[in-house]
Formats: structure tokens, sequence, C-alpha cells
């Protein structure tokens, strides 16, 4: 690489440096490819196909970069491509993909998996008999099987494919310690080796037997039989056939085989959000206060930070206690938000809650932060100022700091007062700095999960609902009740359907809230 | 053309590294989803490589089998405790992982179908329905030794006729009193509503301490009025058809419960942590409440008694939990866990030491005949009339809407009678998949 650089800035830089792969690039390549094969390889066996085309993507996007001559730069870019393909792209795509499919808890397996576990059940023909067993083991870790019926009859079997040589005379009554260079194994050494005994099939085709459990070895035969020519299971028991339908496969007269696996099935989800009585309930309640979270959460925040972020940028306060401020106010910041809602929480409990034991104390009054629709409204946005505050702070000072002294100084001059140089100087340039950080702020308070359900689970719960939901719901912990929390749990694919609809909803709101504020003209304009 | 063929031998090459590294280092990594996929091929495979193999390149370590359970990390020092003996007597590893135990179940979930599961997990029987349903756990079979067990814990880890666990321990709420307040434990809803009318005259301020939101402390109060929540099918099944919950018993609880609240007996907002705190503190009377809360009242040096949630029309029968072991359908040596479940765990030696090291009822009869120890036994007086709690997936439901039901009548936002029609409408919208 080192060469190539030297020799392209020999030539004149109009003309395309054209670099050739060398040694040390194919080998990166080379492991890299190794690897992602071995994932290719791995979810095809699991028939994770989602996951198979995005490997390949990033494998094609990586030989790519690092094979093509003309596009060196790509190089720098492929991690980064790799990682938004990976990260963003592949949710993103699956998601989708999901929200057209039954996924939910019952229906959690690809087919192969839900296959893997029918497949692997095993039943004991009418006629065949369970046996008692002692297991001898060879020091070459090859096994012999005595099989001990209980009529007392004994058979001695070799893995299946091996010849038995002994001539030994079994019987119940004289089980011996050895044969040939096979050693007994005692019941508790047989654990140890339990696991390859049962993966051995004992005695030759077609009365082959195997181990079951510590204490039964029988001639299990595998019940459920895979027809891939015709997507079958064949019961090998009954002789019943099982078709797969909507996931799980069913007999003629309705039996159902679990574990069930998930399929496609086109816009049902939708369909049934369509129907669902939760649309007529309390949704528009729910989006109302969704927006108004939104809203009022970046606009808190947002003003405290700017406030602060004004105070400790003044010159006037000294250099030391502004670091200090500047550390302490971060603070909130390094403490997961987990933690500190489950605090506030607790400080905001009416019986025992320290804030409202002062509160008690000061104002004879102790606000019903946990019952009442609208103190939960105040006490989720205080909870939510004092997580979002320090990020307010920190791209508040920043911008501040950007903001070339100059103008103010000429402000100063021409005598503007301290409000007009925040009002008129400092405010709108910051505006447009954070404008974006701003719209996404909203973005993400939109679906603020945690605030809402740590603090209250969306509560107090709206009486005569026709679904769960609460006052304080926005449309992601509404969504989780509905697709997680009733009927039966766990209903990703549902989940995926109705977080798809907030998606395009959230996309064309943010889309207007750039048209409508020009953000990126006045930004292109004042770069 | 070139690209292509540089492009092409690149891709050879790097098949060729990972088929080098498959025949030394991936093998174990490999191998188990080839094994369990199609099981009448493999044996004949399996033996003949891996044993040769064995002992020439690797030493007895590698032969060690290693068996992997998650456990609540409550239990995970006396598990592991249990298990080394395993590792003693059989020759075969036991790893236990200590886990969060409310975020196992998900972890389950997700990680077992990848096969990167543990091959035992430590489960709420509640669990059963959601699991068998998905296909992660396998059938156990205890064989004769399903009669060594107390029967409903038996019952709470059978889905569908199946048994899937291998119950260790059982636990139900019960009525718990500050004896310093109260002396003799009321029978009845009434009894305890003179107590408290009488202590609410000396100044008590909480006297019956129920959870909010929270449908499991209340079902006890539920069932002593007629109510129930699932009724039972011809085969014993729970149905999730038939509800229980606005049935005349469950109106009656609904009505009590609010008639509770307005008489002061009874306050809203008292959350897990708020309840324990209060009744520490001795300033409450009573506090439905379960065995997982002695440690903390003991600490705490409250003179706290035991009896069973009092009668309404009828006995109160609260929902019994049973913690049991269940094996994962993926994993690769189920005859090797299942034979760590009943060789060692399941016997009277190994669930005598989990029972003196944490004080939980034991599901095996063996040594819950035994116990002496006061609260013990107390709370299994409360559980006599116990109901294995049921592990449909409508359970979900349940909690949900129940729960937001029992919030309204504490906060007293609606009318009780509406609130629990309510609160059965969404779980029949619910049920039926709307």
């Amino acid at each position: 690489m080192k060469a190539n650089q030297i020799a392209g800035g020999d030539t004149p830089p109009a003309s395309p440096r054209i670099i050739t792969p060398n040694a040390f690039t194919i080998l990166v390549t080379i492991i890299l490819d190794a690897l992602l094969i071995w994932l290719v390889w791995k979810s095809v066996t699991d028939g994770l196909w989602f996951f198979t085309v995005t490997i390949i993507l990033i494998a094609l996007i990586i030989n790519y970069a690092f094979l093509s001559r003309k596009n060196y730069p790509l190089r720098w870019l492929a991690p980064s491509l790799s990682m938004l393909v990976l990260m963003v792209l592949y949710p993103l795509a699956y998601t989708l993909y999901t929200a057209f499919t039954n996924y939910s808890q019952n229906q959690l397996l690809t087919k192969q998996q839900a296959l893997q576990v029918i497949e692997s059940r095993q039943y004991l023909p009418e006629e065949a008999s369970a046996y008692q067993w002692v297991a001898y083991r060879s020091p070459e870790n090859k096994y012999l099987l005595l099989l001990i019926a209980d009529n007392k009859q004994v058979i001695l079997l070799a893995p299946e494919g091996q010849a038995l040589e002994t001539d030994i005379s079994i019987s119940s009554d004289n089980i011996p310690e050895e044969i040939g260079s096979y050693i007994r194994l005692t019941r508790v050494e047989s654990v140890k080796y339990l696991t390859d005994l049962t993966n051995i099939e004992f005695g030759s085709p077609p009365s082959t037997y195997r181990i079951k459990s510590l204490n039964e070895a029988a001639q299990y035969q595998q019940r459920y039989l895979y027809q891939p020519d015709t997507d079958t299971l064949l019961d090998q028991e009954t002789g019943m056939l099982f078709t797969p339908i909507e996931g799980t496969f069913t007999s003629p007269d309705g039996q159902a085989l679990v574990p069930s696996f998930f399929v496609p099935i086109g816009l049902r989800n939708f369909n049934r959000l369509l129907h669902s009585p939760a649309l007529r309930g309390p949704l528009l309640t729910v989006i109302g206060w969704t927006f108004e979270f939104a809203t009022l959460a970046v606009v808190t925040t947002f003003f405290i930070g700017l406030f602060l972020a004004l105070i400790f940028n003044d010159p006037l306060i000294p250099g030391r206690i502004r670091k200090l401020a500047r550390s302490v106010f971060l603070l909130p910041y390094a403490i997961p938000f987990y933690l500190s809602i489950l605090v506030w929480r607790g400080m905001m409990n009416p019986h025992i809650g320290v804030l409202n034991r002062l509160l008690v104390q000061l104002i004879h009054y102790s606000p019903p932060w946990l019952s009442d629709p609208t103190w939960t409204k105040i006490g989720i946005l205080i909870v939510n100022i004092y997580l979002g505050f320090p990020y307010m702070f920190l791209i508040c000072t920043g911008a501040l700091q950007s903001i070339p002294s100059d103008l103010l100084e000429a402000a100063e001059v021409d005598g503007a007062s301290p409000w007009q140089k925040i009002y008129q100087i400092q405010f709108p340039l910051l505006l447009i700095a954070l404008g974006p950080l701003l719209i996404f702020s909203f973005a993400f308070n939109f679906n603020n999960f945690n605030v809402i359900y740590l603090f209250n689970n969306g509560g107090p719960p709206i009486p005569g609902a026709p679904t769960p939901a609460g006052y304080t719901d926005i449309l992601i912990s509404y969504t989780y009740r509905l697709a997680f929390e009733g009927g039966r749990g766990g209903e990703y694919g549902y989940a995926a359907a109705i977080s798809i609809l907030i998606f395009l909803f959230l996309a064309v709101l943010t889309l207007i809230q750039f048209r409508y504020t020009r953000i990126w003209e006045q930004a292109s304009e004042n770069v | 053309m070139k690209k292509l063929f540089v492009f092409i031998s690149v891709l050879a090459i790097a098949s060729m590294l990972l088929t080098a590294c498959g025949g030394t280092a991936a093998t174990p990594t490999i191998e188990p989803t080839a094994v369990a996929q199609p099981p009448t091929e493999v044996p004949t495979i399996e033996p003949t490589q891996v044993p040769t193999k064995a002992p020439t390149t690797e030493p007895t370590a590698a032969e060690t089998p290693t068996l992997t359970i998650w456990v609540d990390s409550l239990f995970a020092d006396i598990t592991q405790e249990i298990a080394n003996g395993f590792a003693e007597e059989y020759g075969v590893n036991v790893v236990v992982q200590p886990m969060a135990f409310g975020d196992v179940r998900d972890q389950f979930l997700t990680s077992a179908p990848a096969g990167e599961g543990p091959d035992i997990v430590e489960a709420a029987h509640d669990w059963v329905g959601a699991l068998a349903e998905a296909g992660v756990v396998a059938p156990v079979d205890l064989g004769d030794r399903i009669d060594e067990f107390a029967t409903p814990a038996i019952q709470a880890f059978t889905y569908n006729g199946q048994l899937y666990g291998v119950p260790h321990i059982t636990e139900n709420v019960a009525l718990f009193r500050n004896a310093d307040l109260v002396e003799v434990a009321p029978a009845t809803w009434d009894e305890l509503v003179d107590i408290c009318e009488d202590l609410e005259a000396t100044g008590l301020e909480y006297c019956l301490l129920l959870q909010q939101s929270d449908a499991y402390h209340f079902y006890p109060i539920l069932t002593s009025f007629g109510g129930y929540l699932f009724g039972l099918d011809d085969q014993g099944n729970y149905n999730p058809d038939d509800l229980g919950i606005d049935n005349e018993g469950g109106i009656a609880a609904a009505v009590w419960l609010d008639q509770m609240v307005k008489d002061g007996h009874i306050a809203a907002d008292i959350d897990f942590d708020t309840a324990k705190s209060l009744f520490n503190e001795g300033k409450a009377a009573f506090y439905i409440t379960g065995p997982w809360n002695l440690p903390a009242f003991q600490e705490a040096g409250v003179n706290y008694a035991i009896s069973p949630v009092p009668a309404g029309t009828e006995a109160a029968r609260p929902f019994m939990g049973a913690r049991g072991l269940m094996i994962n359908a993926f994993s690769t040596q189920p005859a090797l866990a299942q034979a760590f479940l009943t060789e060692l765990w399941a016997t009277p030696g190994a669930m005598q030491q989990f029972y003196e090291s944490t004080r939980k009822t034991p599901a095996l009869l063996a040594v819950l005949n035994e116990i002496d120890d006061p609260d013990v036994l107390a709370l299994g007086e409360a559980g006599k009339y116990a109901e294995p709690m049921p592990s449909i997936p409508e359970m979900a439901s349940f909690w949900s809407s129940m729960g937001d039901a029992i919030t309204i009548i504490l906060q007293q936002r609606a009318d009780p009678t509406e609130t629990f029609k309510n609160a059965a409408e969404q779980m029949r919208t619910a049920i039926s998949g709307q």
C-alpha cells in the first residue's frame, strides 16, 4: 500500500489512482470471507433466510470494496456500510417481514427448527418392549450394550455396522464384569458416557436398539417422518399424515402437533389491527398524549438545558466553577435511566416517598403522582426533565461555544442589551445548529418507552377501555400492551405491524417538520 | 474477467480455510446441529469419529461432559453446591449460571432454538404452557417416582398430559399479620374488618396491605367470594372460554374491595416495596404476601405471624406456584440432563440440602413430611386449598386486564361492578384473538 501511495503521489493528481490489491488485502479478505461463509452456512442450516441475505450482502460489499481497483476509497467505507446493512437495514427489513408473518411466542421457531424438535420424538412400537441396560466400554472408546428384559432374558449388542466377537455365555444372574477388552460401566460411570451412548444405534437393522434414559433402552423408532416432496409429516405409529396449516402440522381430524412454526400470513396482522376494539377505544387519548408528551419533553428539557448553558457559558462565572458545574450536570446522564426512573418512582410514592413527605411538610399536600392522570403526566415530565436536560445542556453549550464571539462583541458595541444578544443573535444561530437534533429528540421521545412504562406502567388505567390502556400510555407502550400483555402474550408479528404503522406516521411527521422549518436549507446557507 | 478470477480464487481459498478449521477446532460447535437433525443417521458417524480421535489428541479433560443450568440467582450458590456432588460422584461437570429470574423466560425462548441455551433451566410452573407450545422444552420422564412428589406440584408442571419439569419448591400467599397488633388470626373477612376498626380507632393508618395492579395477590380474595379465573373442561384442563371473574362471586369480591377502600381499610398506590416497608416499620396490621418476604421481615425484626387468607362466603384458594427444572428441547445431551434430574436433583439428600439453605416449601414428599419450621408449616396450612396457577398462554390477558381493574377500584375511579365486567370483557376479546 505504501508503495502505491508514493507512486500515486508522483503522478499528477488528475489521473485516477489504480491500486492493485496486494497480498495483505487479499489475505484479510480471505479471512473475512471465511468467517462470512461460515455464518451463511450456519444461518442457512437454521433456516434464517433474512440473516443469510444480510450476510451475503455484507460479503459482497466487502469483496467489492477490497478487490475492486477503481473503488479504493470504498475500502474505508466498507466497515460502516457493513454495519449499516447489519444494524439498520436488516432490522428494518426483518421487522417489515415479521409484520406479514404470524411470528409469536407460540410460533417462534422456523420450520426447520420445528421439524427438528418433532422429528426427534420417538415411539415404542406395540410389539417391542423396553429393557434395562448395562454398557461396556473398551479403552478405545467403543461400546457394547447388554439388554436385560423383564423376563430375565439378555441380549448383547454391538453398535450398528460393527461385528460382535464374543462367545461368553451371559445370563441375567451372571452379568460379566468384562467382555474381551470391554469393561462393564457401573451405573455411575454410565452417566458420564450417557450422551455418547444415546447417540449410538445398537444391533443390526431392522431391529436396532437405542438407549433412551439411564434406566431404559428399547427398539425406539422415530415417530414422525418428514416427507419433503409432499411437505407432510407421517406419524409412523398411527400412519396419520400431518399437513402444515398456517404454521402448524395438522392432521385431517384437527389434531395439531406442537411446536408450531412461523409462516407468512399476508395482511392479516394489519387487518386484525383495523378491526380491533383497540382502535375504537382509547386510541385518540393515546395519540393525543403521545404528541403532548413528545413536544413537552423536548421543549422543557431544551429550555432548561439552554438556560443552564447560557449561565454557565457566561465569562462572568469563574472557569473553575463552570467546569465543575458542567461535570455535575452531566451526572444524571451517566446513571442508567432504568435506575433513575425507579428511584424517582420511589421518591414520588404517596405513602413512603421522600419527595411526598417533604411536600406534606412544606405545603400540606401530597400529590397523587401514581393515581391521578394529570399528576402522573406532570410526574413523568419532571422525571424526563431530570433525564433529558443534561443532553440539551451539552449540545447547547457546544453550539454556544461555536458562535463567534466577535458577533456578540459587535452587538455589545452597537449597544445591544443582554436580552437582545440572546434573543436576536445566540438563539437564531443556536436553532440552526440544533434544529435537526431537536427533531431527533422529538422522535426519540415519541417512542420513549422507558420513562412511561417504568414510571407508572402507562397508568392510571382508563376505566371502561375495551382493551387495557392507561392515561399516560404513549403509542409504543400501548402497542406493547396490545401485543405482549393481551391475549396469549408475545405476538411479535402483530407488534411489528403496529410499529410499522407508527414508523410511517413518524416518518411523515418528521418530513413535514423538516419542510416546515426549512432547517436544511437554512443550515446549508449558513455553513 | 481478471477481477472475477481474483474474487473466485479468494472465495475458494476462504472455503478451504474454512474446511481446514472445521477439521480441527470447529468440530464440536458444528457437530451438534447435525446430530440433532436426522437422529437415525448420525450415530453411525458420531461414535466412530469422535471417540477414535478423543483419546489420542486430547487428554481426559475434554471427555468430561458438561451440563449448563440457568438458575435464579437467589438459588445459584446452593444449586452449584448440590451440583458439585454430581461432578464428584459421576464425573459430569455442572455449570450453574445465576440469572435474574424475571428475564429467564424471554431469554430462554430466544436462545434455546438458536442452540445457545442451557441444558437445564429453572422455571416457574406457569411458563410451562408457553414454553411447551413454543417447543423449547422437552418432556421429563419421572416414571414411578412421580408419586414421590406433592401432587399439585406435579400437576403444575403437567401440560396437555405431559410432565415438563421436576418441581423442587412450591409457594403460595398467606395472610401475614403483625402479632404485636393482632394476637388472634381472623378466620373470616368480617372478623378482619372488626379488628381493623378497633385498630384504626387507636390511630393505625394501614390495616390490610394489598399490592396494587396485582391480580396474583388478589386471587385468594376473588375465590373467597366464589369467583374464579378459568373453569375446567371435561379433561380437567383449564378452559379459557369459561371466565369466572364477572360471575356473582367475582362481582361480590369487587364490591367488597370497593367497600374496604371506602372504609379506609385498604389503601391505594401500595406497591411491593411500599408494602414491605410499611409492614416492616410496624405501620400495618395485615399484609397478603408470600414466603419471599420472610427474610426481609426477619431482618427488620417485625413480630409476624402467618395464617390462611380469611374466608368470605367460602374458603380462600390462593394460587400455588411451583418452581422446577426443565430440559431444553434443543439440548445436545437430553439423556444426561434427565439423569442429572432423576439421579441427583430429585433425591431426598439434595432436596433436604436445598431446603435447609432456602427454607422454601419442598415439593419432594420425603423432605416435605419431615419439616418442623413453623413458618413453612403455617404457609402450607394457608395453601391447603391452593390451586396451581394456570399455565395456559391466555394468562397474559388476566394479569393485564385484572391488574388494571384492581387498580381502578383501589383508586376509586369507577364503579366496581362495571370495572370487573369490563375486565372480563377485555379478556374475552383478547382471548378470542381480536
